[in-house]
C-alpha cells in the first residue's frame, strides 16, 4: 500500500532556509586550521588524537576554528561554547568528576519531554556552557532525509546552539547539543513551523519509536515497519509529549528477526516480523548452493577464502532447533519446530524464503542495566497480524500502558514490573494463553504455573481416597 | 475535571519540603480525594494546568516529574 501522510508533507528549499553563504561555510584555510589554538590548554584531551581512530577533540576544534571566524555577531549564543565545553571536558578528566549539573525546568511550551536541561557548575571558568541544553529531534522512519533539510537544520543549529550535533542517539532522535534556556523556544519554532519536524521524546514518556529500513530497501521485511512506525507515533502523540508513566517506555520495529534496530535489547515492547507458514524452499537453488554455483550468504564473507561450501556445516547443523535435514538431496525442514531465527534464510536467500502468512511477533521488557540488570524482552505474543490501522495491536498497548501505569513503580522499566510480579500475572492482563516459548528453562523460571480453575476436579483431593490405594 | 484539577494542586501545596513530584503518587493522592477518578482523567488535568501555567514539568532527562510553578526550583538555576 503507497504511504498516505497523516498531513499534506512540506518540500523544503535551503535555498530558501539558509542563513550563512557558501563562503562562510568554509570560512579557513588548512594553514589556519594547523596554527590554531583554542583558548584553553587541553592536553588530556588532546592525547585522544594519538589513537588510530579519528577524534571527536580534532573535529570540535577544527569547528571551534570555524566559530571564530564566523564571529559572535553572526552567532546567537556564545561563539567560544566549543572552546569552554573542551575546556570543562579537560577539567573534568584532571578532576575525575563531572561538572555537569543534572536536570531542570527547561522545555518548551505545552511539552513535557525532548529538552534536556543541563547546567556548568563552573560557569565562571567556562561561561560558553553556562547552559548546555540538549535537544532531541525526531527522527523520521528508517532515517531518510533530503538533503535540505538538514542543510537548513545544520544552518538553524549553527546560529541558535552549539554547532555540535549527533546523527542518531541511541534513543534514534538527531541529538542537537549544547544551547541556552532563551534559545529553547525560538529553535522549536522554527523547527515545527519552517523544518516541519518534531521534538523527540525525553523523561517518563513515550521515546521516539525507531524502524529498521523495512520495506524501503530490504527484501527480508516482513510487515512494513516505516508504515507502522509512522502510525504509532501519531497515534500516541499523547503518551509522546505529555510524560505520566513510571519511567521511559520505547517502542521499536524490526521487520524480521535480523533485528537491525536490535528491538530484542533495547524496547519495552519489540515488534519483531515474522511467519507462521512454511518456509519456501526452492530446491533447484538448494542444489546450487550445494554446487557452489552461487555465493552463500549473499557474497557478505567474500574477503576471505572459506573454502567449499558445506550444507551440513554452515547451514544444517547450525540450525538451532535442529528441525532441518537433507533427506534423498531434498532438504526437509519440519516447520513445527523452525523458531524463525533467519539463519539458513540469510544464508542460501535464492534458496529460501520466510513464509507468507506474515505479521508481528510482540516480546516485552528490554532494558539496559540500572536497577536489575541488562535484560532481554520475553515474547509474549507468538503473532499478531501487522496491518493499518493496526487496532489488534493497540488494543494490546493500551493495555499494557493501562496496567504498567497502575503496578509499575516509579522509575521502574515494564521489564522489572514483570519480573516483579510475575509473567503469568502480565499475561492475564493481556490475556494471552502461556505457551511453551515463553519458558527459558524448565524447573528455573518456568513463570507459568497451573491455575486450580485450569485443573479438572480442582487441587483438592481425598486424602483417605488416595491412602486407600498408596502406602505412606 | 475541575475537581481534579483542585486535588492536584492541594496535594502539591501540601508537600512541606518536597515540591517536585511523580505523576505516580499525584494520581494517588487524588484518587485518594476523588473516588472514582481515572488515571488517563488525572493526566488530563495535570496537562491543563501544565497549559495554564500553574504546573510545570521538571526533567532530570531520564525521569519527569511536575511541580507548582513557583514554588522550588522553578527558572534556570
Ligand atoms: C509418563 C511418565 C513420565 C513422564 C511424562 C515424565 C516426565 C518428566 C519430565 C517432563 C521431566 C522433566 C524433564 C526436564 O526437566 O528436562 C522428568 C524428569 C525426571 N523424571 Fe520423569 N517422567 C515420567 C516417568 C518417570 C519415571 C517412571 C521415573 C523414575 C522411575 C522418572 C524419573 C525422572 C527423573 C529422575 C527426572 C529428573 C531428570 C533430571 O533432572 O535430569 N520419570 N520427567
Ligand atoms: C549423598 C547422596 C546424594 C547427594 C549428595 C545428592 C545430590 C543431589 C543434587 C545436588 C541434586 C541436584 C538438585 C537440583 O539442582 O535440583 C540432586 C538431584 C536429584 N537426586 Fe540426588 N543426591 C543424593 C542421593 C540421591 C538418591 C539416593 C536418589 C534416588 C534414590 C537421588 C535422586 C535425585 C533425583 C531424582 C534428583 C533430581 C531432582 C530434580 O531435579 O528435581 N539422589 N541430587
Ligand atoms: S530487521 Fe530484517 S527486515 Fe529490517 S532491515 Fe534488518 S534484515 Fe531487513
Ligand atoms: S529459520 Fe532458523 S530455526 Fe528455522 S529452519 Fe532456518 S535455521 Fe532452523
Amino acid at each position: 500500500m503507497a504511504f498516505e501522510p497523516k498531513r499534506p508533507q512540506k518540500k523544503l528549499d535551503y535555498q530558501e532556509l539558509r542563513l550563512f553563504t557558501d563562503e562562510e561555510l568554509k570560512n579557513y584555510t588548512e594553514e589556519e586550521e594547523k596554527n590554531f589554538k583554542i583558548k584553553h590548554d587541553i592536553p588530556e584531551l588532546e592525547q585522544l588524537e594519538s589513537g588510530p581512530w579519528p577524534s571527536f577533540v580534532a573535529d570540535a576544534k577544527r569547528y571551534a576554528l570555524r566559530r571564530r571566524k564566523l564571529g559572535q555577531d553572526n552567532l546567537l549564543i556564545n561563539q567560544d561554547v566549543v572552546e569552554d565545553l573542551l575546556g570543562q571536558v579537560e577539567l573534568s578528566y584532571v578532576h575525575g568528576e563531572t561538572h555537569w549539573k543534572h536536570g531542570g525546568i527547561v522545555g518548551v511550551i505545552g511539552y513535557g519531554g525532548g529538552v534536556i536541561g543541563r547546567y556548568s557548575d563552573v560557569p565562571e571558568q567556562f561561561p560558553g556552557v553556562a547552559h548546555f541544553h540538549t535537544i532531541r529531534v525526531a527522527q523520521v522512519p528508517s532515517k531518510f532525509y533530503d538533503t535540505d533539510f538538514l542543510r537548513g537544520l545544520c544552518d538553524l543549529w549553527e546560529y541558535r546552539g552549539s554547532g555540535l550535533l549527533n546523527m542518531h542517539g541511541s534513543t534514534g532522535d538527531i541529538i542537537l547539543l549544547g544551547t541556552f534556556t532563551d534559545q529553547l523556544e525560538p529553535i522549536f519554532q522554527e523547527l515545527a513551523q519552517v523544518l516541519d519536524v518534531d521534538l523527540g521524546g525525553s523523561g517518563s514518556n513515550l521515546r521516539t519509536p525507531e524502524c529498521c529500513v523495512g520495506k524501503a530497501r530490504c527484501q527480508y521485511a516482513l510487515y512494513d515497519t516505516q508504515e507502522m512506525c509512522y502510525e504509532m507515533t501519531m497515534h500516541y502523540q499523547d503518551e509522546l509529549h505529555r510524560p505520566a508513566f513510571p519511567y521511559k517506555f520505547k517502542f521499536k520495529f524490526d521487520g524480521c528477526p535480523n533485528g537491525c534496530v536490535a528491538s530484542i535489547a533495547r524496547a519495552d515492547l519489540s515488534f519483531i516480523g515474522t511467519w507462521r507458514d512454511d518456509i519456501r524452499i526452492d530446491q533447484d537453488a538448494v542444489q546450487g548452493y550445494i554446487n557452489g554455483e552461487f555465493p552463500p550468504g549473499g557474497g557478505s564473507h567474500k574477503g576471505r577464502d572459506w573454502g567449499k561450501f558445506d550444507i551440513y556445516e554452515e547451514v544444517i547443523n547450525r540450525c538451532p532447533t535442529g528441525c532441518m535435514s537433507l533427506e534423498g538431496g531434498k532438504l526437509v525442514i519440519d516447520n513445527a519446530n523452525c523458531t524463525r531465527c533467519m539463519h539458513c534464510i540469510n544464508t542460501m536467500p535464492r534458496a529460501l524464503k520466510p513464509g507468507k502468512d506474515t505479521g508481528v511477533s510482540l516480546l516485552f521488557g528490554a532494558k539496559a542495566p540500572i536497577l536489575e540488570g541488562a535484560q532481554m524482552s520475553v515474547l509474549v505474543i507468538p503473532f499478531m497480524k501487522a496491518e493499518p490501522p493496526y487496532d489488534n495491536i493497540k488494543e494490546i498497548i493500551d493495555k499494557t500502558f493501562e496496567w504498567w501505569m497502575e503496578e509499575g513503580k516509579n522509575r521502574e522499566r515494564l521489564g522489572e514490573t514483570i519480573q516483579r510480579v510475575g509473567l503469568q500475572r502480565f499475561c492475564d492482563v493481556l490475556g494471552v494463553p502461556p505457551a511453551p516459548q515463553m519458558v527459558k528453562e524448565p524447573r528455573s523460571n518456568p513463570y507459568i504455573f497451573w491455575k486450580e480453575e485450569d485443573v479438572p476436579g480442582g487441587f483438592k483431593r481425598d486424602i483417605n481416597d488416595y491412602r486407600s490405594r498408596h502406602a505412606r | 475535571m475541575e475537581e481534579l484539577k483542585k486535588a492536584i494542586v492541594e496535594f502539591c501545596e501540601s508537600g512541606k519540603t518536597k515540591t517536585k513530584f511523580y505523576f505516580k503518587d499525584i494520581e494517588k493522592a487524588v484518587k485518594d480525594k476523588v473516588p472514582g477518578a481515572k488515571t488517563l482523567q488525572i493526566k488530563k488535568a495535570c496537562s491543563a494546568l501544565i497549559n495554564e501555567g500553574v504546573l510545570i514539568y521538571y526533567s532530570t532527562g531520564s525521569t519527569t516529574m511536575y511541580g507548582l510553578k513557583g514554588k522550588g526550583i522553578t527558572e534556570d538555576h
